[in-house]
């Protein structure tokens, strides 16, 4: 990496009256990796659904792909190179708990960049799943994961039994798969 | 405990309550499903931010993160790394090959030059399909070898972005890489132009005048 200076510094030189000018500085390439890697972190925690593992993986991207940013790079082909890595770092997640080759993730990987940072239009993606569901599996989701329901509870809610919720849960899960969700 | 239906709530109750996923080999089965309850419950959360304490560990971890010199496939060939090394420190090597992407790179990519090396026999050219990748091994050098009329080439096998095992896809007639979505064409050239990959390695080919075909490799 060429020299710079540390974040916020202002390199200065004197002009001929001895007054000081402060010039701006380009970011560093790690200062835009490290703004770009909010949305990394938002796209890996879309996938994963926790904390700590969204975590573990963003940090993962960082160590690998930041040392290696060559600087006075484009914020653009930084972005393009973070989310090249979270695809791989995601890929050996799935593949790695699940025991999955990678050939079988090969759709998953196929992800695209987010141009802009994730927007608040993302949260009705719920609902937009939901809407293509029947009414069962879509009561049993809604109950379960919106109302944060007890199987327990939500076998009461439907008249049912905690067994076939567990079941009708699962082949619901399995038709949301199905749902375009981007 | 042991029914899919079983499983997969137990991951799911897991999820609710903010913990991580602990998946196990058998819940291959049912990935779809898990996936899509990890997507349900980070999508009624919302798009989510990076907890402040954990940003400043990031910044602490890369502050501290040496920054490891570029190892080409070639260097770790040379260094006695093979593929069967590889598989087994894919950690190591995935990160030390991972590709200066944001940097200029040379199209072509640079020979596999095994020390020492040895020709070894690996086709007759009369098996060699016109215009289709062969995959071969020559020890540990692992090639694709392609016929042109009366020449033949070869790139290796190994993607040049993570050491992964690439794939003749003879439909589009590219090497596909099978651990994120990335494909070359027989000249070893990324395909994508937006992020374009470090070119394969080239490896040598010869053909002998018995017409057998013979790849650069190690014993």
């Amino acid at each position: 990496m060429s020299a710079s200076h540390p974040p916020g510094e202002q390199e200065s030189s004197s002009n001929e009256s001895g007054d000081v000018l402060q010039l701006p500085m380009a970011p560093r390439a790690t200062d835009i990796a490290l703004h770009e890697l909010e949305i990394v972190y938002a796209f890996i925690y879309a996938r994963v659904g926790n904390r700590a593992d969204a975590e573990d993986l963003t940090q993962q991207v960082a160590l690998k792909a930041i040392p290696r940013l060559r600087e006075g790079a484009a914020a653009s082909a930084i972005r393009g190179y973070l989310f090249a890595t979270a695809r791989s770092v995601l890929g050996g997640f799935w593949s790695t708990r699940l025991g999955l080759s990678e050939a079988e993730l090969h759709e998953d990987l196929a992800l695209a960049v987010p141009p802009t940072p994730p927007s608040e239009e993302r949260a009705d993606t719920v609902q937009r799943i939901l809407a293509e569901l029947s009414d069962n599996y879509r009561r049993v989701l809604e109950l379960r994961f919106l109302h944060g329901y007890s199987l327990k509870e939500v076998a009461a809610e439907m008249h049912s039994t905690v067994g076939a919720v567990k079941v009708m849960q699962l082949r619901a899960l399995r038709a949301a798969a199905k749902v375009k969700m981007e | 405990m042991n029914k899919p239906e079983n499983r997969v709530d137990k991951i799911v109750s897991d999820l609710l309550h903010g913990r991580r996923l602990k998946l196990r080999g058998g819940d291959a089965e049912e990935k779809a499903a898990i996936t899509a309850a990890a997507r349900l419950v980070a999508a009624r959360q919302g798009p989510q931010r990076m907890n402040p304490a954990f940003r400043k560990r990031l910044e602490q971890a890369l502050e501290s993160a040496p920054t490891a010199p570029w190892l080409t496939r070639r260097a770790a060939l040379v260094a006695g790394f093979g593929l069967a090394a590889g598989a087994v420190t894919g950690g190591l090597l995935s990160r030390v090959m991972e590709p200066d992407v944001v940097a200029t790179r040379v199209a072509g990519g640079d020979p596999i030059d095994p020390i020492p090396g040895r020709w070894v026999d690996v086709a007759a050219m009369s098996d060699l399909v016109e215009g289709q990748g062969q995959r071969v091994a020559a020890g540990s050098v692992s090639a694709f070898v392609f016929r042109r009329g009366d020449s033949v080439t070869a790139v290796s096998s190994i993607c040049s972005h993570l050491p992964c095992q690439l794939w003749w896809d003879g439909g589009h007639g590219l090497l596909e890489c099978p651990c994120h979505p990335a494909s070359f064409t027989p000249q070893g050239i990324s395909t994508d132009k937006t992020y374009p990959l470090p070119a394969l390695n080239t490896v040598h080919v010869r053909i002998t005048p018995a017409g057998r075909v013979e790849v650069l490799g190690t014993d």
